[in-house]
């Protein structure tokens, strides 16, 4: 016999519980059929079992009834046991058939299940049935189990992700609508105090002044909020080089970087697959950050990379004010500052949006500091990167 | 000496009206300015039906997008296909910094697309340069 149909006969059924099933039999002899109920009793299962002869009849069951598991005869004369594999293959049933017939050789016997067939027990071998229909039904149980877990979790990712968007539409949709009227405020509390503010006292040009410094201030959180929104919409990933990247974020901080006189070290950073414009951005807010946040000294900023495993680490190092311990994870999250308005300007969205950005792109971002030695932002980008095209605009 | 030119603000924001009005009014061109609430109405003003008979033909449309009733963009779209009012240029002139209102704006034929700024001093110089290009450097149909 061949390996694939050989089971060990040590299977005691003595020592296994009862288990119930049942059962359809597809067999055209009745004497046949009664040796195979009381193998399968005499393995320790409690069976229920029906018996039918043609294929019309099998179908017909099949509508009235689910059995647990198919044993059918190799040769039935008019058709053969392995239609009726098809036959519960097209009607979209799990349930395993097991061949119960007299030799057909090893080729046919292997070829039945190639086709499909859970195994196949020659007559004469009866004895290693009740062991074959347990290991059918408990593999049948694993897929099920499996195509349940499956199923889950493909509900709980389309729920997560509709869930995502909505929140995502929400705060975009919020942000934009919140702008019109901002704007009237800002606009016509401004025109007040340009327009009669010798009419007003002391105090209402105090509180002129405060509302208008709040929505000026609620303004730019409505941008920074939309920005943030923004992240992850019409994204193009391309394969491009992250020096160029590190360039053109250099480019859009020239002021800053002037103003501090900081040196920023960077250069044979690796090619990763990204969205060109959020790449930038994510360079940008981290070196931005470590000119913003620079202690006494005049901010000295490298970026690295170097690979590890499947991705890459990349590093913004700088030698700035630093991070007190706790404080490590509070920076990503939005509208989180350490510090008043009149140390450091900011809203508290551009760790945030960095954090977004990495993660889109399958990476992690976190930051090793020490508050007065400076802080080191690392971020992951995955390394392979497959479709998309290379970036020649670099 | 040139008539003074004549400008149609469809918008249904009393307050940028408001601001609108206060910058235009206070310029060397002497526009005079016509308000419509919505979308609707402009194509009502631009065809001279019911109430607008008497209506000037304007020489430059300041459209904001989102508006009760018809919005901007199917007054863009309207215009922009009737051979009777496409030659007057429109300015979209709205609240909206998105990328495909701006991209969808010119797709209908938009002749400028300004965002109008938070801040009042950068309304005031939004507006101003708005005419002041209209009216002081290009050439306009007649």
């Amino acid at each position: 016999m061949s390996e694939t149909v050989t089971v060990d006969q040590v299977d005691v059924p003595e020592i296994r519980p009862i288990v119930r099933f049942s059962a359809l039999l597809v067999e055209d002899n009745l004497a046949d059929s009664e040796l195979v109920l009381r193998e399968l009793r005499r393995g320790g299962f409690e069976v229920t079992c029906d018996v039918v002869q043609t294929a019309d009849e099998f179908r017909q069951k099949l509508q009235s009834t689910t059995p647990d598991v198919v044993l059918a005869d190799y040769n039935l004369g008019s058709w053969r046991g392995m239609e009726a594999l098809e036959i519960l293959r097209s009607a979209g049933l799990d349930i395993p058939l097991i061949l119960v017939s007299g030799a057909v050789g090893d080729v046919t016997a292997v070829e039945c299940i190639k086709q499909g067939a859970t195994d196949y027990v020659l007559k004469d071998s009866l004895t290693r049935l009740p062991a074959s229909v347990r290991r059918a039904l408990e593999e049948k149980q694993v897929r099920k189990e499996r195509r349940q877990a499956e199923a889950d979790l493909a509900k709980k990712a389309a729920e997560l992700a509709r869930s995502n968007r909505d929140l995502e539409q929400f705060a975009y949709v919020a942000s934009h609508d919140l702008q019109e009227p901002l704007r009237m405020v800002a606009a016509y509390t401004q025109l007040l105090a340009e327009r009669y503010s010798d009419q007003l006292d002391e105090n209402a040009r105090k509180y002129i002044q405060y509302t208008l410094e709040g929505a000026l201030r609620m303004q730019t959180l409505v941008q920074d909020l939309l920005t943030f929104s923004r992240v992850g919409r019409n994204r193009t990933r391309t394969h491009l080089a992250s020096d160029a990247a590190v360039r053109e974020a250099l480019k859009n901080l020239q002021a800053a970087l002037q103003e501090s006189g900081a040196v920023v070290h960077h250069g044979g950073l690796p090619a990763v697959g990204a969205d060109r414009m959020q790449l930038v951005q994510l360079f940008q807010n981290l070196i931005g950050n470590a000119i913003k946040f620079r202690g006494e000294k005049a901010p000295v900023i490298t970026v690295r990379a170097e690979t590890s495993e499947s991705e890459w680490v990349f590093s913004v190092s700088d030698n700035g004010i630093g991070i007190a311990a706790e404080h490590l994870e509070a920076v990503f999250v939005i509208f989180q500052r350490l510090h008043t308005r009149t140390e450091y300007p900011g809203n508290g969205v551009g760790l945030a949006i960095c954090k977004k950005i990495v993660e889109q792109h399958g990476g992690r971002i976190w930051v090793e500091s020490k508050a007065g030695e400076g802080a080191s932002f690392k971020f992951t980008l995955p390394a392979s990167f497959a479709d998309g095209e290379m970036d020649h605009t670099q | 000496m040139k008539e003074p030119p004549d400008i149609l603000l469809v918008d249904d924001n009393p307050a940028d009206v408001g601001l609108t009005r206060e910058v235009l009014a206070a310029s060397t061109h002497h526009s005079n300015i016509h308000n419509v609430p919505d979308g609707e109405e402009a194509i009502a003003f631009l065809r001279r039906r019911g109430k607008y008979t008497e209506a000037a033909r304007p020489d430059l449309v300041m459209l904001d997008l989102n508006m009760p009733r018809k919005g901007g963009q199917a007054v863009l779209a309207e215009v922009k296909t009737d051979p009777g009012l496409r030659t007057i240029p429109i300015v979209v002139f709205t609240t909206s910094h998105a990328d495909k209102d701006i991209t969808h704006s010119y797709e209908l034929g938009a002749n400028c697309y300004v965002s109008k700024p938070g801040n009042l001093g950068d309304y005031f110089s939004a507006v101003q340069s708005i005419e002041e290009f209209w009216f002081g450097f290009t050439s306009l149909p007649h």
